[in-house]
């Protein structure tokens, strides 16, 4: 099909029906969910619209606050430049935003989602097939961002009496620009997706998404950590509005639309029409320019046609388990199913990256909590109570330090339960649609539940250990403490093991495309709690004696003696029963 | 079950979806030696009667023997008899063909050494030896439904069962696994297969089932099927339409040419 040869008249109602297509599904999809998504969808629409009213509402006050000629004449602060910049650095964000974002969005629209060879078979212009995903790719992000940019921008407009000609041009520069992005996007999704297969890039896309969120929402606590108590200086707010103000150079034409926009506003009509002038002729050239040659790369085959050879693997490395000292161990003691369904796990699990970016959570947790857990360490009891011991019975100093030396094993065992949340609590929904080969397979119910309890314990042991022993060795603590905390350790995470694995089972789905989207439903999210609570509780009956005994004066043989009893009992109870309350119910899993 | 030749038989199979009957009553008998074809219009039951031959899917009431085992109260014991091929090969994307050989091998507690053998056999026997270390999301899906029959083959079984197994396959392919179908057996096993290209069940199968709207309507070779169809040299097409009411499909087939 040459987009060239179709008639005209035929190009903006294929693009009408297109994006008419994708309301209606968006809208089937609102209409068949359950019902308190719809209310959800509902309050999260009412509370967005409420937001952005709110970002106008402040941003008119602190912009008139900042344009006040009081202001001016107290701080001696200029703050005009710095007001003109702002239109300069909201496009700029909006351009890279849509740019980075889209790129994602935009390989899963024209690779994975599957209806392209649909669209592009049936009469439609491939243009206009092409139009309709980029829009689909931008429209998300594209609102996300003129929620917090477009309220500013007019607020802008209206403390600094800009003429009416200002707003619907701010509009139309914000949809260029993000169409711009989004066609720059398009090429480079292509440039990749010839060099490697579409879905591993996805993989590595969602791995990359997820470990970089999370370092974002934690970034708070490092910093936190090492600069306590530091706010941002005068001084700062005032490089930071200098830097800004400096960025806003003729220079970048990334600048122009803003720089353009503003002189618009301002009444400077020959600058402002040149600068805006030349924004939307380049913005045209460059979206026409990214959108034909999309539009050839994809029809000739030339985006589709990998050229980096895949790297094969030797047959020597892959033909399977290796025996190694564990293997061979494993070997003696554990059916060849149980083995086999732990090598199957374990080799899935490493080689898809979606799991990885699930996985990589704890041991960010565990990094950071345990940085934390060692600045917390170096201070002295007086810095927790904030006062001078004297006055405080020596029996609660004595308890609270012995509390203090096992926070090791409850930062283990943190780090056990959310590496166990996925492995276990998900352990058989992690099967998916392949669960037909297990349920086919001569493996008995309790087979399959050893293998999915090993399969969970196993990994969450060797990590948690591993921030066991890491700061047992930092922190020198005696050899008779650190066994009892790693008979502390093994117990717990089997006892939440056995908790988790019990409610995977009776919340297993396997039903999801998207290993990220597999949930163990309402019962593995109460495994998870039921886990939280059980936890605390089986460390306070470990560590509790010890705390009674050092309190009370008595030898610490009797508190290490009393509490391994009690919490041996209670998380050996929590290993073994749920899971043999569950083993009937997993002959019948998947059945309909 | 006395007959130690009969190794697939159900009883008065039946399966409920609510109100809905999936199964009803169906009765038959696969005897060794014989590659028994199951024959149906889309929806009639055929994947559900399968699902419960390999005990994928508890029936609401009958009985399911499969080598002389109970599928119900001995499952282990009739599974490891069993081969199963599904409709869709959904199997772990992120193993290689042979690892997940490899995987079949645990789990149907095989020899090491006969494990590894049995591999390259039916590796080389289906043409995905250079193949075998890349990962199964990367395989086409005839490639995917050989390598889904491969892991039924891999511990030999008596009773081999395939939900379309031709489907989405090169004729190269397809030839193949209607020869391997005969040697089994030839060699003694039972092969029970679905499908719906009447032509390879006319040309491969022994006996045929028909089941339309969850019944059994019909069981029998191709010479008994044709004096129930009352046609003396109708085809397996004819005897399939004018069994499940679909005669009046072909007449306005007839018509539009």
């Amino acid at each position: 099909m040459n987009p060239a040869a179709l008639p005209a008249g035929r190009f903006l109602p294929s693009v009408w029906k297109l994006l008419l297509l994708r309301l209606r599904i968006s809208l089937n999809s609102f209409r068949h969910a359950r019902t308190r998504a719809k209310i959800g969808i509902i309050i999260l629409t009412v509370l967005v619209l409420a937001f952005a009213a709110g970002i106008f509402t402040v941003s008119w006050l602190l912009l008139g606050f900042l344009r006040s000629p009081q202001l001016l004449r107290f701080t001696g602060v200029n703050p005009a430049p710095f007001l003109e910049a702002v239109p300069v650095l909201i496009f700029t964000v909006l351009f890279l935003g849509i740019l980075l974002s889209s790129f994602g969005v935009l390989l899963q629209a024209l690779y994975l989602s599957g209806d392209m060879d649909f669209l592009l078979t049936s009469p439609v212009p491939i243009r206009a097939v092409f139009i309709t995903k980029l829009m689909q790719a931008v429209l998300p992000n594209f609102g996300l961002i003129a929620l917090f940019g477009l309220p500013v921008l007019y607020g802008l407009g209206i403390t600094g009496g800009y003429n009416f000609l200002y707003y619907p041009l701010v509009v139309l520069i914000m949809i260029l620009l993000a169409l711009t992005a989004a066609g720059i996007s398009a090429l480079f999704v292509m440039l990749v997706a010839r060099l490697f297969p579409p879905r591993r890039v996805a993989e590595l896309l969602g791995f990359v998404g997820a470990t970089l969120s999370l370092l974002c929402s934690q970034f708070g606590s490092l910093t936190r950590l090492y600069r306590p108590g530091r706010d941002i200086s005068g001084n700062q707010v005032d490089a930071l509005f200098n830097g800004l103000t400096k960025l806003n150079t003729p220079w970048l034409p990334l600048n122009w639309a803003g720089q353009g926009l503003v002189e618009l506003g301002q009444g400077h009509w020959l600058s402002g029409v040149l600068l805006v002038g030349v924004t939307v002729g380049l913005c045209g050239t460059i979206f026409w320019f990214t959108l034909v040659t999309a539009e050839h790369w994809y029809y000739t085959g030339w985006a589709s046609m990998q050229v980096v050879a895949r790297r094969k693997r030797s047959a020597a490395r892959s033909s399977m388990p290796r025996s190694s000292g564990l293997g061979t161990l494993f070997k003696k003691i554990l059916p060849a199913p149980v083995r086999g369904i732990l090598s199957k796990d374990f080799l899935v699990l490493r080689r898809d990256l979606r799991n990885l970016s699930q996985l990589v959570t704890p041991i960010i947790f565990g990094i950071i909590y345990s940085l934390v857990y060692l600045q917390a360490g170096s201070r002295s009891f007086s810095d927790f109570t904030g006062s001078n011991m004297s006055g405080m019975p020596a029996w609660l100093i004595g308890s609270f330090s012995s509390l203090l030396a096992y926070g090791n094993v409850g930062l283990a065992l943190l780090v056990g339960w959310t590496l166990l949340s996925r492995l276990a609590g998900m352990s058989f929904s992690a099967e998916g649609k392949n669960y037909w080969l297990l349920k086919a397979s001569p493996v008995r119910s309790s087979h399959l539940l050893i293998a999915k309890f090993l399969v969970g314990y196993l990994p969450a042991l060797a990590l948690g250990l591993f921030f066991l022993v890491g700061l047992s060795i930092l922190q020198h603590t005696p050899i008779v403490g650190f066994l009892y905390s790693l008979l502390v350790v093994m117990m717990c995470l089997a006892g939440l093991d056995g908790i988790m694995l019990a409610f995977g089972v009776a919340g297993a789905n396997f039903t999801w495309e998207d290993p990220r989207r597999m949930n163990a439903g309402l019962r593995g999210c109460l495994g998870s709690l039921v886990a939280v609570a059980a936890g605390p509780i089986m460390f306070g009956l470990f560590v509790g004696p010890l705390l009674i005994a050092a309190a009370l004066n008595f030898p610490s043989f009797y508190g290490y003696l009393t509490g391994a009893l009690l919490g041996g009992v209670v998380s050996a109870f929590c290993t073994f029963f749920p899971p043999w309350i569950m083993r009937g119910r997993v002959a019948h899993l998947s059945d309909v | 079950m006395s007959d130690p030749s009969i190794l697939i038989a159900t009883t008065d199979l039946v399966k409920r979806y609510g109100e809905n009957i999936a199964v009803n009553h169906v009765s038959f008998e696969v005897h060794a030696g014989e590659v028994f074809g199951f024959l149906g219009p889309n929806g009639a039951g055929k994947t559900t009667t399968i699902k419960i031959i390999v005990g994928l899917l508890q029936p609401s009431s009958g009985k399911v023997m499969v080598a002389g085992y109970d599928v119900q109260s001995q499952p282990l014991q009739a599974k490891a008899t069993s081969g199963y091929v599904p409709d869709t090969p959904n199997l772990y994307a992120k193993l290689t063909g042979r690892e997940l050989l490899h995987f079949v091998g645990d789990l149907y507690d095989l020899k090491r050494d006969q494990v590894q053998h049995r591999i390259d056999e039916l590796l080389r026997t289906f043409d995905l030896s250079a193949a075998a270390n890349d990962t199964i999301d990367s395989y086409s899906h005839g490639m995917q439904q050989k390598i889904s029959l491969a892991a039924a083959l891999m511990h030999d079984p008596k009773v081999l069962v395939l939900d379309e197994p031709t489907v989405g396959l090169d004729p190269k392919s397809a030839r193949l696994i209607k020869d391997i179908l005969r040697q089994m057996a030839d060699r003694g096993a039972a092969v029970f297969l679905s499908t719906h290209i009447l032509e390879i069940a006319e040309r491969m199968c022994d006996r045929i089932g028909i089941i339309n709207k969850g019944e059994l309507i019909a069981v029998g070779t191709m010479e008994e099927l044709r004096s129930l169809g009352k046609a003396g040299g109708a085809s397996l097409e004819d005897i399939f339409l004018s069994l499940t009411g679909g005669a009046e499909v072909a007449e306005i087939a007839e018509i539009l040419k």
